[in-house]
């Protein structure tokens, strides 16, 4: 008990010095209502848009020559679209499970990055949404995986997975939207009042459906809040457990494995998690928020991605061992070609990034360097993204018809799609930061009462 | 311009929730409190019912589950039953996870609909608007309202009870 005590004492507080809810309206307020930006806000926003415009090309070109412009074919018909939907899906995951897992748990330390952490998860979903539609090739017919009456009188195929994953995906995107929205509202109040033009105070009074705070509304909001997060951390274990099930219901060496679905929630709460550092190490350093969001914040993080990338890192020796142990030649010779074949040198990156980058986070000193840390989110960002890649195009360049073996190579169009999402995420991100509160307000100013033993 | 009420602003949460005991033991009844954030417990000194959001998003959740088995039963083995090699038309394994799914979307939506519902809002206008006082611009109040209606309330008593129990200022409500 001493020793925990003493460790805990050891950790930086998840918030550092005294704050009055003010000060901290005012601090976060800003950002919104007077523009306070850093100097590189709009540079940087222009950096994104260009790749915004390379997204919107890259689509348009998509769209116009047909899904032969980028790099599948015969027999690897599933290419970058689906890794980067895994990947996208994958990345949205981390904000759900703070902000509902946490809340679950009361987690103190969710207050702050909570906010972020589910715009990050809308933007990251409706990427994701994107890609199983564009890989489609006549992407303006998906509305066929919905029961909707059509001329052809057909219902979709309810025991594909495909469909599982269009109701997961559409369900997912809907319950983030409301729970982030739901959380918004206290804080669109405060804009509400704070704003000093005609427009914002239209704009925030509007969306703050005339929030009063009423105690009685405070006890609704809080059970529907709590209830919403009990309904969203089964939700997202289900969402990438369907999303793993789209591979192993398919009778492919390297798909069809019982492991996938707890390695693909694991790998996507790594992902995740990476992604939120790779956004919260500059946010808080661009807009001085350093007392908000702090060393303590960034520690947890880094310690949630050990233990789901161990998991991770579990899940890969799992499916080397099953391969071996299953006595089947294709899935040892897909196995073996992953790792020694055409895909060997993203295998290795992939395997350097996740399990060898991973190892510098036991280390105290690079979970509380901010760059060590945000380096290594991004190379394990980088490794989670070869992970689907790799899973992906092996299993299908190596049946069990060794006569219709083949390979896979990128096209420009890969690039420029995936590229252009990570911009469009980045842009939908910066104008999140500029018209609504990144940093939830209430919350930290509960947390801050709560500390100065005011509440 | 009639009166509405009382509003009394307090320095933080556990002066509020002393003073809406205090008044509510005075036995004041039309009371509403309000605060920058959920303060545990003030709705039960209010003496507000339990909160029925629970059942609400149950009920979602199996209509929505329940729905959308129905659906896709419907399509199987009436609409549209395709025997494939005498495989069961209603293979219940895989339809569990489409009512899964959209079980927690019915809960989600009824849920978010209910809260705002039962709390009527949207509701752009409200008396303690028109209060000075009453603002988020700085974060947030605490505050107690003491509504006109209420069979005890006096102003100039009530005004007097409300500075007695703490109340760093006080202002009157209209409609």
């Amino acid at each position: 008990m001493a020793d925990a005590a003493a460790t805990r004492a050891a950790r930086p507080p998840v918030l550092r010095g005294r704050h009055d809810r003010d000060e901290i309206t005012g601090r976060i307020g800003s950002i919104v209502l007077r523009g306070r930006l850093p100097r590189l806000f709009w540079p940087a926003f222009f950096v994104a848009f260009l790749f915004v415009l390379l997204f919107f090309f890259s689509i348009a070109w998509l769209i116009s020559v047909g899904v032969g412009a980028y790099g599948i074919n015969i027999p690897v018909a599933w290419g970058t679209m689906i890794s980067n939907f895994v990947w996208w899906i994958g990345i949205g995951h981390a904000g759900t499970l703070i902000s509902a897992v946490l809340l679950l748990l009361r987690q103190p330390w969710r207050a702050s990055i909570n906010r972020f952490a589910e715009a990050m998860t809308l933007f990251a979903v409706a990427m994701a949404g994107l890609f199983p539609i564009l890989h489609l090739g006549r992407p303006w017919f998906f509305y066929w995986l919905l029961p909707l009456p059509n001329t052809h009188m057909h219902w979709p195929q309810w025991r594909s997975p495909l469909v599982w994953d269009f109701t997961a995906i559409a369900t997912y995107a809907t319950v983030s939207l409301l729970f982030w929205y739901m959380g918004l509202i206290p804080d669109l109040a405060i804009l509400r009042d704070r704003a000093r033009t005609r427009a914002g105070q239209l704009f925030y009074g509007i969306l703050a459906l005339g929030w009063r705070g009423s105690a009685f509304h405070w006890a609704r909001f809080d059970r529907t809040y709590y209830l919403l997060a009990a309904l969203a951390t089964p939700l997202v274990v289900s969402v990438h457990s369907i999303v793993s099930l789209d591979f192993t219901f398919a009778l492919i060496p390297g798909y069809h494995s019982t492991i996938f679905p707890p390695y693909f929630v694991a790998g996507a709460l790594y992902s995740g998690f990476a992604m939120v550092l790779t956004i919260a190490i500059p946010l808080r350093r661009a807009f001085a928020v350093e007392d908000l969001i702090t060393a303590r914040h960034l520690d947890n993080a880094a310690r949630v991605m050990i233990a789901a990338g161990m998991v991770v890192a579990y899940g890969y020796l799992s499916e080397a061992f099953f391969a071996w142990y299953s006595g089947d030649t294709y899935e040892q010779t897909t196995m073996w070609r992953r790792a020694f074949g055409p895909y060997a040198p993203l295998f290795w990156v992939m395997l350097a990034c996740n399990v060898g980058v991973l190892q510098a986070l036991w280390l105290r000193r690079v979970r509380f360097s901010p760059l060590a840390l945000w380096i290594a989110a991004v190379l394990i960002n980088l490794g989670m993204w070869l992970e689907r890649y790799v899973i992906v195009v092996s299993g299908l360049a190596n049946d069990f018809l060794p006569s219709s073996w083949g390979t896979q190579s990128l096209a420009w169009l890969d690039y420029g799609i995936f590229l252009g999402s990570l911009g469009t995420f980045f842009a939908l991100v910066f104008l999140f930061i500029r018209i609504l509160p990144a940093i939830t307000i209430f919350e930290v100013e509960e947390l801050a009462d709560e500390k100065a033993g005011r509440a | 311009m009639s009166a509405h009420g009382v509003i009394a602003y307090f320095a933080d949460a556990g002066a509020l929730s002393e003073a809406a005991r205090a008044m509510r033991g005075k036995g004041y009844s039309r009371l509403d409190a309000f605060s920058p954030y959920p303060v545990e417990g003030l709705a039960d000194i209010l003496g507000m019912r339990p909160t029925r959001m629970g059942r609400v998003i149950l009920a979602g959740a199996i209509l929505g589950a329940l729905a959308a088995y129905a659906l896709v039963l419907y399509s199987v083995e009436v609409d549209y039953p395709v025997n494939v090699g005498g495989r069961p038309l209603h293979s219940w394994p895989a339809f569990v996870v489409i009512a899964f799914e959209c079980g927690i979307l019915g809960a989600a939506l009824a849920g978010f609909v209910g809260m705002l519902a039962a709390n009527r809002l949207p509701q752009y206008y409200h008396p303690v608007f028109g209060a000075p006082g009453f603002t988020f611009a700085h974060g947030g109040r605490f505050c107690l309202l003491v509504e006109a209606a209420d069979p005890r309330f006096r102003k100039g008593v009530t005004k007097r009870q409300l500075r007695g129990l703490g109340a760093t200022e006080i202002e009157e409500t209209v409609l």
